[in-house]
């Protein structure tokens, strides 16, 4: 079983490698809409697939190729080179013109609106994910270029830059730098903005008058705008360093480079170990928001039962919202989900620490989220509807952040 | 047909981290936490403990397997769980109960105390403390060791207590109780090694120190208290702690799991509530111990204290609330 130090101190991490180049590209669409056709040529930064939901990102080709494949999920691509799209004219506007340019561009402006208060989030978001630490070391550049370019759509009035207790964080200038405890789950946008303004916000709802962006968003940002062409990398941890790597880059790619061999039965977490997604095959491609690769062996996973919950009250001890998540995993195991809301299930933030503490072993996130997945739909007033699951289905991936 | 893509990984959802704590293990090192007390009651009655103890075990155990496989339920006994009902159940009983009593009383605690809320986990009150109740109300005199161990040299203070006063009771050293040389419930009375179990527990994490320290604190204020009404009527507080059941209810019966509320003031007030119950019990009632009745009485409260707690984070807020209030 595989034991977790939440400790976010991350120590000293080496420069930001470069990844290789696969030979295909498995470009996750989720909530997208593809725009192009089979045997279509594209280049570095060619769009190939509109988001469906007004604040995501729009979707593009990482490199040069041929569409092979539209499927439900993803677009393959076969990669024939490296030719990059024009450098594009950044809008001199800012506000709605520069955000809705962004949003062409692939970033989730979900967050970009006008408030009092930026927050930087420089506290690593799980323990062994430290993609934040080469940013802040050696793009200095690239973030006050991003950081410029939010300033322009927020026109914030204070700045806050916060980080862990014992990670290095230079600030920024005008900005206030604050430390939490480095402990998960004090990297979550919801504690970060509790630490900051003292709001409290349910998962996915935003902050009055905040704006909270990840040292990552900063980068990618800085690289649009230092480019002029759109988003196509992410920032990995895969072992102990950090990697650039290419978006929709399969997994199976990833780990052959690390030297991982991977054996049947084990498991490939996209991202951390308490958030992070398990690809379904080697060939599932990484998508903008992923940040950590780490395999899990066949016989160490968590394997959760449908064990009775036993009333001993570990979740609810350690939960940072302050919620019973036995009690309402019990509503959710036997459908009772609108009892599920008696017991505040909406203020789950989704951190998954009480799974890790259950002596039972039952999936207890699983069945949160199960719960208000169907929460969602049994509320919407005209019935269930796409947008509404797609919606749900975002803040619970993680593409919402 | 879609040729699956090898190697076939497994899926699952986050998180993929777990402590290790299994259900099985809780109950063994609760099981572990029993020992020495087992071994002390052992010493203490001779082959008469392990009769009982040893008969409870696996009448509970079986019980289980026959409920099990009447309600086509899946096997549940290697969780521990009826193992460790049935012991806690004997260690109420006196070392001197009959066959049919110990039998009765397992049975009924694993049916009517667990199997019937729906197994582990559903119990409203604490599992053994049922069987206790029904054998205590139904067979009072065997149940009873003023009637069944005239032969034993040992003294029962809260019988003296009850039926002689204060000054009969004089005599006891809390040492002596401590060592475990009183009559009561077989395993309840072994003091010393039900703290050392205690501690065990503790320190293992598998309960809180909140629940038995507000029962103690209860037994000794309340105690307390009464003493100062009338100091030659009632006796010290510490006897009331040290004798009978007080240190057995404060660390196996009032934790156990479901039953107990789990914020750490609703379990301080838990804590408090039995254990000025058990005083209470022991000065007004028939019953010379009060200690199960007292924890079954709290376990009615649990629903109540759990519903002390903090606000939730970011809210209170339902969906549902928001959709009628858009509605109109």
């Amino acid at each position: 079983m595989t034991k977790l130090n939440f400790s976010l101190n991350i120590g000293q991490t080496g420069p930001l490698v470069k990844g290789s180049d696969p030979d295909h590209l498995r470009i996750p669409i989720p909530c997208h809409t593809p725009i192009l056709n089979e045997g279509d040529q594209v280049l570095t930064g060619t769009k190939i697939a509109t988001a469906n939901l007004d604040y995501s990102g729009d979707m593009h080709a990482s490199m040069a190729g041929t569409i092979k494949d539209i499927l439900p999920d993803s677009i393959l691509i076969e990669v024939t080179g490296k030719t990059k799209v024009e450098a594009e004219e950044i809008p001199p506007q800012g506000g709605r013109i520069l955000k809705e340019w962004l949003r062409n561009r692939g970033m989730n402006v979900k967050h970009f609106i006008k408030a009092d208060t930026l927050i930087i989030n420089a506290v690593p978001p799980e323990p062994g994910i430290s993609v934040y630490e080469p940013l802040l070391r050696d793009y200095r550049k690239t973030l006050d270029l991003g950081l410029e370019a939010i300033k322009r759509i927020v026109e914030p009035y204070n700045m806050f830059l916060v980080a862990a207790k014992g990670n290095r964080a230079n600030a920024f200038a005008n900005c206030t730098v604050m430390h939490v405890a480095p402990i998960y789950p004090n990297g979550l946008i919801e504690l970060i903005v509790k630490a900051v303004t003292g709001q409290e916000i349910l998962h996915g709802a935003m902050p009055e008058e905040a704006v909270v962006l990840s040292v990552k968003d900063l980068f990618s940002l800085g690289r649009i705008m230092e480019t002029g062409r759109p988003l196509t990398e992410t920032i990995m941890t895969i072992g102990k360093q950090n990697h650039l790597v290419r978006i929709g880059t399969p997994v199976g790619f990833l780990a052959a480079k690390a030297g991982i061999s991977v054996q049947p039965g084990d498991q490939l977490i996209m991202g951390g170990l308490m958030r992070g997604i398990a690809a379904v095959n080697l060939e599932q491609g990484v998508s903008k928001t992923t940040n950590g690769l780490q395999v899990i062996r066949n016989n160490d996973h968590l394997k959760s039962r449908d064990n009775p919950c036993l009333g001993c009250g570990e979740c609810e001890r350690h939960c940072p919202a302050r919620i019973m998540p036995g009690m309402i995993s019990r509503c959710s195991e036997f459908k009772y989900f609108n009892r599920a809301e008696d017991f505040h299930i909406h203020s789950c933030i989704e951190c998954g620490i009480c799974s890790y503490w259950c002596t039972a072993q039952r999936p207890l996130l699983q069945y949160i989220r199960l719960a208000k997945y169907e929460l969602a739909l049994l509320n919407e007033p005209n019935g269930p509807s796409l947008s509404v699951a797609e919606q749900t289905e975002s803040r619970q991936t993680g593409e919402d952040e | 047909m879609i040729k699956p893509l090898e190697p076939i990984l497994t899926v699952s959802s986050p998180p993929h981290a777990h402590c290790g704590r299994t259900i099985k293990r809780y109950m063994f090192e609760t099981l572990v936490a029993l020992t020495p007390a087992i071994i002390m009651a052992i010493y203490a009655f001779e082959l008469n403990a392990f009769r009982v103890l040893a008969l409870a075990g696996a009448v509970a155990i079986s019980t289980e397997a026959i409920c099990n496989k009447i309600m086509k339920r899946e096997q549940s006994i290697d969780d521990l769980n009826g193992l460790l009902i049935g012991l806690l159940f004997a260690f109420l009983l006196p070392a001197s109960a009959p066959w049919w009593l110990v039998t009765i009383g397992a049975a009924s605690s694993i049916i009517i105390g667990k199997i019937i809320f729906g197994g582990l986990g559903g119990n409203p009150l604490c599992a053994p403390l049922v069987g206790w109740a029904i054998c205590r109300i139904s067979w009072g005199e065997f149940m009873d060791t003023n009637t069944t161990m005239l032969m034993s040299n040992l003294p029962s203070p809260l019988q003296q207590l009850k039926y002689f006063g204060l000054e009969s009771v004089q005599a006891i050293k809390s040492s002596s109780l401590i060592f475990g040389e009183q009559l009561g419930g077989l395993g309840e009375v072994q003091v010393m090694g039900l703290l050392a179990g205690g501690a065990f527990l503790l320190i293992r994490r598998h309960i809180r120190w909140e629940i038995p320290f507000g029962f103690m604190t209860g037994i000794l204020i309340t105690g307390w208290i009464y003493q100062m009404i009338d100091p030659t009527t009632y006796a010290p507080p510490l006897l009331h702690l040290l004798a009978g059941g007080g240190i057995f209810g404060a660390f196996f019966l009032s934790t156990d799991t479901a039953s107990s509320p789990i914020g750490a003031i609703p379990s301080i007030l838990f804590g408090l509530i039995a254990g000025s119950m058990v005083i209470i019990i022991r000065v007004y009632s028939i019953y010379p111990d009060g200690v199960p009745f007292a924890i079954l009485l709290a376990n009615l409260f649990t629903p109540l204290l759990d519903r002390i707690r903090q606000k939730p984070f970011g809210g209170p807020y339902k969906l549902s609330r928001q959709k009628t209030e858009s509605a109109t």
